[in-house]
């Protein structure tokens, strides 16, 4: 099967009616032991001490594991992620582009993914089938969703790393499939494990994933992992087509429209404190202000660069933000 | 209902009394003094009410420099950082902030976004920055600590890093004749220099300064370049005591209060 690699979430029913094996490179990155290994190939041939993490070890990888097809993201992505496809086609790596327009409007959305489908030969109706079929993979995903913020019982990392996943479904969503119905009845055996304080995660996916047991050390627990939630397309039901399906999905758009569905969900979940993670270098950190102006919770900031685990200053902020809340919580206030 | 809170500082003991939210005594005490006169150990730190001049509490917190003196027998010890935090919260009103504390041995920073904790740093290997080093320059100068806090214009520079190197320095500067409203505000200011690397992480509009080195109009002027308002607490060197007496105020009573409706039914 043809490998192709994803840079951030696209319409991986295109990719898999085109027969694809698709590879979200950021999971690869991430996951491997010597993950440094990457960042450091990209520095070498010149990416900035000053860039993301997450596009140096996207470009890693390509280099070391001979990724030969990828899709570019041309809108609704950085630009950092531009430069890096300029560079990816430099080393001979064939870049698809793939845009999320961002006018949000329904004829833009379907203009693009019909030509995402032209370029790699496949029809509407296959597209459709494949849709259809992932969507009872994401019913899976939305259960274990549900295992974490009603039931108690999955835990934030879980969360994560399922929701996460569905970006290229490990490269198998049948072998994914698989492995999150059992992980289902694994989960459903289990007591619930109700924290004091219920968190949000939002913002991009964390360079370090020991955060999510770090919290718990101070009787709190992430219920909510916004980005990677929107990666699963939890609204997959309500969306007629795959262009109303893409159309529906927070992340490449306005933040205001993001900002609508985080407060749905902060009340919803009823989450007491909210922990954005930004990127270093990332456009992001900027949205930072907006964000904290715009949610009526407490907000704690954090940044992450190249490390893959908590640094002590991080840890240090968390407890004293989590101590704070814990009191505020006690307050009833 | 009575609340005491005990801030147990390198320096001073501050002891702040609290009836219905409002401050009815106050008491500082040298730390000396206060373990060696007020407390007596009975496997734990206790304090004798009596020989602070008061009766009974019905809660009593305490906070302090190390965590290990700050437990005290019937008193519920916190954080000095949140101490610090709810005392400014309770003082200024205000919910966002950068909080600078200063006393005798530490310097705390901390950033408060909507009443809550969201950034902090300690000096952790040094004390050049702290209410100490301006004592000891102010005996070098012979004068009194609130005389030196006066003097901000035109100072002299006193580059040493280190706070013994400075005294020499500044010894150096009077054996030149220099003026001593120059001397002091160069005493200031060195502490102001020494002070902008921390600050630096910490930007914000307002900054409210605690510790008893608030009391220092010098630093108070200086800092007024780095932030659009700097607030000077009533009570700088209270503060971590009423920030006892205000956790004690919204958690230990609130909690109580619980309890107690539990039991009705």
């Amino acid at each position: 099967m043809k490998k192709i690699g994803i840079t951030t979430t696209v319409p991986v029913e295109v990719l898999i009616a085109a027969g694809y094996e698709v590879v979200d490179l950021n999971n690869i990155f991430i996951t491997s032991e010597d993950y440094g290994k990457y960042i450091e190939t990209a520095e070498n041939d010149g990416f900035p001490k000053s860039c993301c993490s997450w596009k140096k070890g996207i470009y890693g990888v390509c280099m070391k594991h001979g990724i030969g097809e990828v899709v570019g993201v041309t809108e609704g992505d950085c630009s950092n992620t531009k430069a890096l496809e300029e560079v990816l086609k430099l080393r001979g790596v064939k870049v698809y582009p793939f845009a999320y327009p961002q006018s949000r409007d329904i004829d833009d959305i379907k203009s693009s993914i019909d030509r995402f489908m032209t370029i790699f030969g496949v029809g509407l109706s296959k597209v459709e089938r494949i849709r259809e079929r992932l969507k009872q993979v994401r019913h899976l995903v939305k259960t274990i969703d549900e295992l974490t913020y009603v039931n108690g019982k999955a835990s934030g990392f879980e969360n994560h790393l399922y929701q996460v996943s569905t970006s290229d479904f490990n490269s198998s969503y049948e072998c994914f499939e698989k492995d999150a119905a059992s992980k289902i009845i694994e989960i459903e055996k289990r007591a619930p494990c109700n924290k004091k304080i219920r968190l949000g995660f939002i913002g991009v996916p964390p360079m370090f994933c020991d955060i999510y047991e770090y919290v718990e050390k101070f009787d709190a627990h992430f219920v909510y992992n916004e980005v990677q939630r929107e990666f699963s397309f939890p609204r997959c039901d309500t969306a007629q087509s795959i262009y109303e399906q893409y159309l529906d999905y927070t992340y490449p758009y306005d933040l205001n429209f993001r900002l609508k569905e985080i407060r749905n969900q902060l009340e919803l979940r009823k989450i007491d404190g909210v922990i954005h993670y930004t990127q270093a270098f990332c456009y992001r950190q900027i949205e930072d202000i907006v964000i904290k102006k715009e949610l009526n919770l407490p907000v704690l900031t954090i940044e992450g660069d190249k490390l893959n685990i908590l640094d002590s200053r991080t840890k240090l902020r968390i407890e004293a933000f989590l101590d704070m809340l814990s009191d505020i919580k006690e307050m009833g206030t | 209902m009575k609340k005491l809170g005990i801030d147990l500082g390198s320096r001073e003991v501050k002891v702040v009394l609290m009836e219905d939210e409002v401050i009815t005594k106050k008491i500082k005490l040298s730390t000396m003094s206060f373990y060696r006169d007020c407390c007596s150990y009975e496997g734990k730190i206790t304090v004798d009410m009596n020989k602070l001049g008061l009766n009974s509490v019905d809660a009593a917190v305490s906070t302090g420099y190390g965590r290990n003196n700050t437990d005290l027998k019937q008193f519920k010890p916190i954080n000095e950082i949140k101490a610090h935090v709810y005392g400014a919260l309770y003082q200024t009103g205000l919910k966002d902030f950068i909080l600078l504390d200063i006393g005798g041995q530490d310097v705390k920073t901390v950033k408060v976004e909507k009443g809550i904790i969201t950034d902090l740093d300690l000096n952790e290997k040094c004390a050049a920055s702290c209410g100490r080093y301006l004592e000891n320059m102010a005996s070098i100068l012979e004068i009194p600590l609130e005389n030196l806090f006066e003097y901000y214009q035109n100072p002299i520079e006193l580059n040493s890093t280190c706070a013994v190197f400075s005294e020499s320095e500044l010894i150096g500067k009077i054996a030149e004749g220099i003026e001593l409203g120059r001397l002091c505000a160069g005493v200031n200011y060195s502490l102001y220099k020494r002070l902008l690397p921390i600050l630096g992480r910490f930007k914000g509009r307002k900054l409210v300064l605690s510790g008893g080195v608030a009391r220092n109009k010098a630093l108070v002027k200086y800092l007024g370049d780095n932030y659009d308002e700097v607030i000077e607490l009533e009570d700088p060197q209270y503060n971590g005591a009423i920030g006892c007496c205000y956790y004690a105020e919204k958690i230990i009573f609130r909690n109580k209060k619980l309890e107690e409706s539990d039991n009705e039914f």
